[in-house]
């Protein structure tokens, strides 16, 4: 079987400005950029290449990436734009490597919160000819998936009220600097409805968040001795379809899709016992359930007992969302590419706080568009190892 | 070069128009797709991936609206991305489906995508919007006027005059004219293009794009898989991105890397792209030359940016005759953006057109003998450009 | 067969955060009628309009380099279009190199008869020196100021 040259995460930032009007959204791209690597120990000359990935609704830019090429060192450069979602950014940086053409890449997201209303412009995703005048945005696509869920198992809201306590546990440790978001079981499950069957806290609202990544071939890693890289071990990709009622809400074809490509690159026959951590989608406690079945580290048989379950605790053998996942942050656009690179750094010793020990392998999850219809699993680890294709 | 050698092995695209009423956006796409794969043989199960060319959202009304073509484009539960790159969209996925292929993670992609500017109903005020908020949104800037404001200063930097501009809309109408899938086919004459009302001086109505409605799609594989499956192809042997400061006061006035006169990064992107394939003289080798250029006057720093002409003496030798099918170099032999824009796929109608012309299957506007050609793409303010490099 | 069609239209507002730079800069249109650059330390070009780090460099700007009033046109162009929440035509904008800038500054010109375009763009042609104006009610906002040329009568308040 053909390999891919190996490839390592060796920079990353991810910042949570307190004061979005201290600074322009492309002085803050700055920031996130040089930030990522400064944490790589790179110049902008090192970078031969820059994805970003960025919703021109959210920015208010009719084109995101025009205002943005500047700020994350584009001038000059080569450097893409896949608005579909922010980790395919990191798909493509991944695969611009194993080109051979390029030694480096930028990845970087940013999801604002300038526009009047989040859901409004998220809203626009509807398409004009069947769907615009319903109130589908993209919380509505969720609350219509969680209903579909706890039809397919009935009794499945306890678990999904304790996942939201233990990520917001989990992120309250994780980032004690950050706003707190509410924990309390009870007055998480009683709360103001605010799409049936999802409460107000069952989810987070928008926040303002920027990421990056720096990639690099094993070649530039070894040659410039980088220090604690994560040797990304498999990736996978796949999308559900455009309509809602086209769709299994309660089944996530893709992610099996995905994740199945992801392992497949990684050599990995059983998930339950390969990984230290997860970071998955959780921007309702429901997606967080679909995550973990599709990629193997849990059943759905399972599910109602998954509160109960000390596995996935911060303290259990496969934690999930220890960085606290969207539901404690939620940087709507660009929340899986944070999810990636909270798992690389889990892997590369940098995760600060809520930093496990002995980290040899991560699986990171992420779904973007409406009811997770974009789905991407990218596997990492301590150990160099090349990808299979 | 890379690991893997990439091919073309598959091209579809719409006879573009004004509007398609006939078609919703996603059958629009259908449409590109269909043809591409029909034209290799292949079906929907056959492809790994899909890349799916879509520049701003605004210019369709619908946010992220390659989610509503997974289906037209037959990605359901398969790798998919979409790509936006502004006016240079079409290219980039192209090159993003080429990266696909040269990484090793599949054999076969789909690289596809379908405009209907036409609905937009005002195409001018949306790009408008492509400008910052902080500095320059509230000025009336568009691309018309952005680039007028590149002819005010080719003028002034090398005598480029009307008239020189007016003989790029003849060349490439009468082009135009021999493809059954451009959107103006009608042949004008220097009068016609002076007849026509200025739209931002000195840009008149003959010197500008029309707003098209299309699909076009590509199907790209691995040698193996051409060679497997006994199919023929077409090489993309040269590929790169390079862009541009956003500022465009930054490109005059003292100290610029970059004259607003000139494409700079797309001269930087061609040498890249020739590098990579391993050309040093493309005035010599270069056949075909597909260059994104939606107003007359911009074909001339594309023709300079790609190393066929020495910089301000393209427009005196266009008028000796250079650049007409049948000369040593056909510069948009399809009739060019000029012709047809559907903007999130124009850049991919360059390529098309560039693989169909080495493949020897470009009909009437066949420049004769192709065996090597170039394409470009435009994005932004003049600032994303890609290049490509194709041979038999 | 009946060919439908819908109208929609997209209305989402935004409120973007200027930053200090540019804030500071517009502030000073609004408060003193003065325009400024930053420098770029390396290389050493005033950037107008001002940014908190130059894009060709990726450093920081410095220090603060008060430009114009007067300059020199760069480009133009005169629109002769209508165009959907855009000005009514004819106008003229274009980029101005105010002195001590090394960037030019976008803007209108305004005060220059516009019906014949020929004459007109003799009148704008690269080089000519105009001077800035400002709007006497400014709120702090690239429309507070215009060109026009030198030597010619300031513009009437309320034309164009």
């Amino acid at each position: 079987m053909a390999s891919a040259p190996a490839i390592a995460v060796v920079g990353s930032a991810i910042h949570a400005p307190r004061d979005p009007k201290q600074r322009s959204l492309e002085e803050a791209m700055y920031a996130v950029a040089k930030a990522a690597l400064f944490d790589a120990g790179l110049s902008t000359d090192d970078l031969d290449g820059i994805v970003v990935g960025a919703n021109d609704q959210l920015d208010g830019r009719a084109i995101s990436i025009m205002m943005a090429s500047g700020s994350v060192g584009g001038v000059g450069r080569d450097i893409l734009s896949t608005p579909s979602a922010a980790e395919h950014a990191f798909v493509l940086g991944a695969m611009r490597i194993a080109t051979g053409q390029y030694r480096t890449q930028l990845v970087v997201s940013w999801s604002p919160t300038a526009v009047n209303s989040v859901p409004e412009a998220l809203k626009l995703g509807t398409d004009p000819y069947f769907h615009r005048a319903l109130p589908l945005d993209e919380l509505s696509a969720a609350a219509l998936q969680a209903t579909a869920i706890e039809h397919a198992v009935p009794g499945v809201r306890e678990a999904a009220l304790g996942i939201v306590v233990k990520n917001r546990s989990n992120g309250a440790a994780a980032y004690p600097d950050r706003s707190p978001a509410p924990l309390e079981q009870s007055w998480i499950g009683s709360g103001k409805m605010l799409r049936w069957p999802l409460t107000e806290n069952m989810v987070s609202p928008p926040a303002y968040g920027l990421v990056a990544l720096v990639l690099a071939s094993a070649a530039f890693v070894k040659k410039r001795r980088l220090s604690s890289p994560a040797w990304i071990h498999g990736m996978g990709w796949a999308t559900e379809t455009g309509f809602l009622g086209d769709r299994d809400l309660a089944n996530a074809l893709a992610l099996a899709e995905a994740a199945r490509q992801a392992y497949r690159a990684a050599a990995i026959k059983d998930p339950t016992d390969a990984f230290q951590l997860a970071e998955v989608s959780d921007a309702t406690p429901y997606q967080e359930l679909l995550a973990c079945e599709g990629l193997g580290l849990s059943a759905r048989k399972q599910w109602r007992n998954a509160r109960k379950s000390a596995r996935f605790a911060s303290d259990g053998s496969t934690p999930v969302n220890l960085s606290g996942g969207a539901l404690s942050f939620n940087p709507v656009y660009c929340a899986g590419l944070v999810s990636i690179a909270e798992a690389a750094n889990q892997v590369r010793g940098r995760a600060g706080h809520h930093q496990r020990k002995n980290v040899r392998r991560v699986v990171a999850h992420a779904a973007s568009g409406f009811a997770m219809q974009y789905h991407t699993v990218v596997v990492m680890g301590a150990d160099r190892r090349e990808a299979r294709s | 070069m890379t690991k893997t050698r990439v091919g073309i092995i598959g091209i579809g695209q719409s006879e573009f128009k004004a509007r398609r009423d006939d078609a919703n956006y996603p059958e629009l796409v259908r449409e590109g797709v269909a043809l591409a794969l029909k034209n290799c043989g292949r079906t929907l199960e056959d492809i790994e991936a899909v890349v799916y060319s879509l520049a701003p959202d605004a210019l369709l009304g619908i946010g992220n609206a390659e989610r509503l073509g997974v289906d037209a484009v037959g990605a359901r539960n398969k790798r998919f991305m979409r790509i936006n790159t502004g006016g240079s969209t079409g290219l980039s996925s192209v090159a993003v489906a080429h990266a696909h292929i040269a990484s090793g993670a599949c054999d076969l992609v789909l690289a596809a995508g379908g405009d209907k500017v036409g609905e937009s109903g005002d195409s001018q005020t949306i790009l408008n919007k492509i400008w910052d908020p902080t500095y320059e949104r509230q000025l009336p800037l568009g691309t018309i006027t952005m680039l007028a404001m590149s002819a005010v200063r080719a003028m002034n930097k090398y005598g480029m005059t009307e008239e020189d501009m007016a003989r790029i809309t003849v060349k490439n109408r009468a082009n135009a004219s021999l493809n059954p899938n451009a959107h103006l086919r009608k042949k004008v004459t220097i009068e016609d293009v002076f007849a026509s009302r200025y739209i931002a001086w000195p840009i008149k109505l003959l010197d500008a794009c029309p707003q098209s409605s299309g699909g076009c799609a590509m199907v790209l594989a691995s040698e193996r898989y051409i060679k497997e499956n006994g199919l023929e192809a077409v090489w993309i042997t040269g590929v790169a991105h390079c862009s541009e400061s956003y500022f465009i006061g930054d490109r005059m006035g003292k100290g610029f890397v970059a004259d607003h006169a000139d494409a700079h990064a797309l001269g930087e992107c061609f040498e890249r792209s020739y590098a990579m394939a391993g050309i040093k003289r493309p005035a010599k080798r270069i056949d075909v030359a597909e260059l994104y250029a939606p107003f007359s006057n911009t074909e001339f720093h594309a023709i300079e940016a790609a190393g066929l002409a020495p910089k301000g003496k393209s427009m005196a030798m266009l008028r000796e005759g250079a650049f007409h099918i049948g000369s040593r170099t056909a510069v948009n032999p399809s009739g060019g953006t000029l012709c047809t824009n559907a903007i999130a796929v124009s850049a991919m109608v360059r390529v098309a057109e560039a693989a169909l012309q080495v493949w020897g299957r470009a009909g009437a506007h066949q420049q004769p003998n192709a065996k090597v050609a170039a394409a470009s793409g435009n994005g932004g303010d003049h600032q994303f450009f890609g290049t490509m490099v194709i041979e038999a | 067969m009946e060919l439908l069609t819908r109208r929609e239209s997209w209305n989402i507002g935004y409120e973007h955060a200027l930053g200090e730079t540019a804030s500071w800069f517009f502030v000073q249109i609004r408060d003193h009628a003065k325009l400024y650059g930053r420098r770029d330390p390396k290389s050493g070009r005033v950037l107008v309009p001002p940014r908190s780090f130059s894009d060709q460099t990726l450093e920081p700007t410095t220090d603060w380099v008060e430009v114009g009033p007067r300059g020199r046109i760069e480009t133009f162009t005169i629109v002769y279009e209508a165009f959907k929440t855009l000005p009514d035509p004819p106008y003229a904008f274009g980029f101005v190199l105010l002195d001590h800038a090394d960037t030019a500054l976008g803007g209108y010109f305004r005060g220059i008869d516009l019906s014949d375009p020929a004459k007109a763009a003799e009148k704008l042609k690269i080089g000519t020196r105009v001077v800035t104006r400002f709007a006497e009610r400014r709120t702090g906002d690239v429309l507070d100021f215009w060109y026009e040329l030198q030597g010619n009568e300031p513009a009437a308040v309320g034309l164009q």
